[in-house]
């Protein structure tokens, strides 16, 4: 069966008056019907804007996509129409933000942005979408959902803004939902409680979700397979055990040596990367990563890596994997 | 606290826009440096007067009364034969100097008043915002135009007018930066290591608060060489023979139909001087807010 | 929501009251015994005796203080005395020219949102484009050209030149409303032309900053098309620091009718206002200022009421 998703050397790039930023530069990867795929990277690699480019809803200017395919459902969506991309977004593809305190419309009610998409999508009356809206907060274990439903955003709690935002992206009951940094923005308890309630929500709808983040402990609890990103490529891809059990690049290698664990030895130091993470507008040749690479060797510095098969589903892009 | 610990911290700046990127960013807009280059041409109009001039702006010559523009008066001549031109040129002396001057005496008096308002708050601040609220209940123009009459006609008067009701603008702005910047952490930081009221006040809190100002004063320039010649057209202001735009246009007014250029003229000088200034604040604004410089950033 | 149109009212009666005060003080700044300066106009006056009588009948030989304690009295009560110049009850001069001015305000406040409200928009969803600078720097223009010089112009162009428009005067609507209509077009467009460039820079920014949150973005990706997008959420929080600036501008209005009145020979409230000035009319002048400034702290509070109703936030954090 082939993918709902399928990424094919996507490239996106911002045309800055500092110069060119190559903030995504040709990525490939598949997402399959309910599967849960994790885009896992540091701030400022790339992932969000990936994630933006599906929906194909990159500000332009400065941004824009200019390569790559990218097959949802069988179609090219970059081939699609504006018109046609709206149908798409919200309805088979629905995309949940980071910062849920200013992803809401102040002065509209809850009730009527969970209801917009059924409206728009489903052609639903005011009356018939808000019935299902008090359904969706009910989903989304939101109490007292039948009062809430004329309540506004500023009322809510961060952690109850965000199960909103889940609520709305389900309500079509999309094929795929991107989750970019879900929970970021919250406390600890509460960022537990929302994952397990998207892993619920999206088992129950048999949604596929793609959970961008940069804290590996919820890829390796939610995520069925696993991108790292850095700098704008994918340099890691593979199932979530095989990554985490037998990570091939360096990079991946030094973000799970930096997490700290509760069963360490208290005295063991946490190890960070060395070094910054690379300027978009001067990226080093060769491997990206090599200046902060303590594997690294001549021919890192001179030729950028591919994706390399290492073992079935887990490739890397390190030049190490190839003897 | 020892003082040493206190002047270790360093003033912080919130916008890390130095001058240079400030001069950047405004002569990146035409329209600004539009404005640069008509406010640097109006003033040596101002200072170079006396070379510019072709004649003695107030040399009457009765041969010559309302002629329209020949060689010999570029602009034509006036009621009782004076050079319009002439008069004209000098007549920047009037609007620069008056607006240049208001506008200093109101920043002073505003932002001193707003920043006490600001930081000390309590009394103060409730005594200094009812003026402001009072005043700035009666539009500017008849304020001006009642306290100017009252004071009589003259330069000084005018600015002193001015002056006086003008600076209520300011003090708000300047009340508004203060209390946002005065919340930020690096202000605790200072306090708790010792330093004095005054010293946070102008070293710390102070700089960060320009921002508006200058984007404020820019604007007031035109505002208030705007109000001069409204003045002067209403008769107040400064007197006869000193030639101003606002009197030259009021006196032209009545031969309109005659001789147009004898109004049209000068007002399109105060346009210019105005819109010179609206165009350099417009391209401060931009230049010095930090949201819209993050422009061309990619987003995470 | 009761608590803060509670508050702000209380407020307005206090400002008022200060306001008062501070227009007594202003007025009597004026030098001139306006007593005299009436008996110049009019030789009948000019008697010692009869000056100090209509000195003593408009209460100018009394104490500054209780000048003002009467005065404040009297104008509660409606009683404004009459115009030292004219001897007409100045209540009359001011119903007689209140709608004159009415009807301008009301064509400025046309001309500006015709204007403003479209180029406002339209330089926010081209910005930076050709068309976005052209109004840019129009509306700039708009701001800068001093109301005088405009009504020269215009007057040159449209009544001398073509005349198409009276050059001046004034003709009430129900004596010929055609007539009328022509008279207030120059005169309401100056007033408006000044806001328009005000509110079209406002609208710009305020729509601009809230096409920059995230909100947006959101509404974007559930699909919805840009003209909903606009309409539905962009409109209402992009309106809201708008109805600021149309409160901000009324104080430009007044500015403006004073000026353009006076231009165009038109009697109304500016006309009358300025003539005061410059007679030192005291009883006139004072009415004339204190509802000038009426007229803005009204403004000013139903634009903050507009706000509360607006926006939900304020309601709850007032």
């Amino acid at each position: 069966m082939p993918p709902l998703l399928e990424i094919k050397s996507l490239s996106t790039h911002f045309f800055t008056d500092d110069g060119l930023v190559k903030a995504v530069d040709r990525i490939s990867y598949d997402i399959h019907e309910g599967e849960t795929v994790g885009l896992v990277g540091e701030s400022g690699c790339g992932k969000s804007v990936s994630a933006l480019s599906l929906l194909r809803l990159i500000p332009n200017p400065p941004g824009k996509i200019v390569g790559g395919k990218i097959f949802f459902e069988g179609r090219d969506l970059l081939k699609l129409t504006e018109d046609e991309m709206c149908e798409v977004r919200g309805n088979k593809m629905a995309m949940i933000f980071q910062e849920p305190m200013n992803s809401l419309n102040p002065v509209r009610t809850i009730g009527w942005q969970i209801s917009e998409p059924l409206e728009i999508h489903l052609g639903m009356s005011r009356e018939e979408g808000l019935k299902k809206c008090v359904q969706l907060l009910t989903d989304v274990k939101i109490p007292e959902p039948a009062t809430r439903v004329n309540a506004y955003p500023h009322l809510f709690s961060g952690g109850m803004r965000q199960r909103t935002m889940i609520a709305m992206g389900l309500g079509c009951n999309p094929r795929l939902i991107i989750a970019d940094e879900p929970t970021t923005a919250l406390d600890v308890t509460t960022q537990a409680q929302l994952l397990e309630l998207m892993k619920n929500l999206t088992r129950d709808y048999q949604t596929a979700l793609l959970i961008i983040t940069h804290n590996l402990g919820i890829v390796a609890r939610y995520a069925d397979r696993i991108n790292v990103m850095y700098a704008g490529r994918i340099i890691e891809k593979g199932t979530a055990v095989d990554i985490f059990k037998n990570p091939r690049h360096p990079y991946t290698e030094g973000l799970m040596a930096s997490v700290p664990r509760l069963d360490y030895d208290i005295k063991k130091k946490l190890v960070p990367i060395e070094g910054q993470p690379p300027d978009f507008l001067n990226m080093p040749k060769g491997c990206s990563f090599h200046p902060r690479c303590v594997y690294v060797f001549d021919r890192c510095r001179v030729e950028t890596p591919e994706l390399i098969p290492i073992f079935e589903n887990h490739e890397a892009a390190c030049w190490r994997n190839v003897k | 606290m020892s003082k040493k610990t206190e002047e270790q911290i360093e003033p912080r700046r919130i916008s890390r826009i130095g001058p240079k990127a400030i001069l950047r960013g405004v002569l990146k807009h035409n329209l600004s440096r539009a404005g640069i280059v008509i406010i640097i041409l109006l003033a040596s109009m101002a200072v170079f007067a006396p070379l510019l001039a072709p004649y003695d702006p107030n040399a009457q010559d009765l041969y010559q009364v309302l002629t329209g523009p020949s060689t010999d008066h570029w602009l034509g001549t006036d009621n009782v034969g004076r050079d319009l031109l002439s008069r004209v040129i000098y007549g920047s002396r009037v609007s620069l100097t008056v607006g240049f001057f208001s506008v200093f005496i109101s920043v002073c008096i505003g932002v001193v008043l707003g920043l006490i308002a600001g930081y000390n708050g309590g009394v103060a601040d409730m005594i200094i915002m009812r003026i402001v609220d009072t005043f700035m209940c009666i539009p500017f123009l008849p304020f001006v135009l009642v306290l100017a009459a009252a004071l009589g006609p003259g330069l000084k008067n005018i600015i002193l007018a001015l002056a006086v009701l003008g600076w209520t603008g300011f003090c708000r702005i300047m009340r508004g930066q203060v209390l946002m910047v005065r919340e930020l952490p690096y202000v605790e930081a200072a306090r708790a290591a010792g330093a004095s009221g005054f010293r946070i006040m102008f070293k710390h809190l102070f700089p960060n608060c320009l921002a508006p100002i200058i984007v404020a004063v820019t604007i007031s320039l035109g505002g208030f060489i705007m109000l001069e010649s409204t003045m002067s057209f209403f008769g107040l202001g400064v007197q006869p023979p000193t030639p101003s735009w606002g009197k030259e246009l009021r006196t032209g007014y009545s031969y309109l139909e005659t001789v147009p250029l004898f109004s049209i003229a000068p007002g399109i000088l105060i346009t210019l001087a105005v819109l010179a200034f609206n165009f350099l604040g417009d391209g401060l604004r931009d230049a010095l807010d930090p949201r819209l410089r993050g422009e061309g950033k990619k987003i995470k | 929501m009761r608590k803060y149109i509670i508050e702000r009212l209380i407020y307005t009666v206090i400002l008022l009251f200060l306001v008062s005060i501070l227009i007594f003080a202003l007025v009597r700044l004026l030098p001139g015994d306006p007593i005299a300066a009436a008996a110049m106009a009019n030789t009948d006056l000019a008697d010692k005796r009869i000056m100090a009588d209509l000195r003593a009948h408009f209460g100018l030989d009394r104490p500054v203080h209780i000048q003002y304690v009467i005065w404040l009295k009297d104008f509660i009560r409606g009683e404004w005395g009459k115009s030292i110049g004219s001897g007409e009850p100045v209540m009359t001069m001011f119903l007689d020219r209140l709608p004159v001015t009415i009807e301008l305000f009301l064509g400025a406040t046309f001309w500006a949102f015709l204007i403003g409200f479209p180029v406002g928009i339209i330089g926010a969803l081209r910005r930076n484009s050709k068309l976005d600078a052209f109004l840019t720097t129009g509306s700039i223009v708009g701001v800068s050209i001093p109301a005088f010089w405009e009504g020269i112009v215009f007057i040159y162009v449209f009544a001398v030149i073509l005349s198409l428009f009276p050059p001046s005067g004034y003709v009430r609507f129900f004596e010929s409303p055609w007539e009328n209509i022509l008279s207030v077009i120059m005169p309401t467009f100056i007033m408006g032309t000044g806001s328009a460039g005000l509110l079209a820079r406002f609208v710009r920014s305020s729509f601009l900053e809230v096409f920059s949150q995230d909100f947006i973005r959101t509404a974007r990706a559930k699909g919805a098309k840009e003209p909903r997008v606009i309409r539905k959420h962009a409109f209402k929080p992009a309106m809201l620091p708008v109805a600021t600036v149309i409160g901000l501008s009324w104080g430009y209005l007044v500015s403006g009718a004073f000026i353009v009145e006076f231009m165009f020979a038109i009697p109304g409230l500016g006309r009358m206002g300025v003539d005061a000035v410059f007679a030192r009319d005291f009883p006139v002048l004072q009415v004339i200022l204190v509802m000038v400034a009426l007229n803005v702290i009204l403004m000013n509070l139903f634009v903050d009421l507009v706000y509360g109703i607006l926006d939900p936030r304020v309601r709850v954090n007032r």
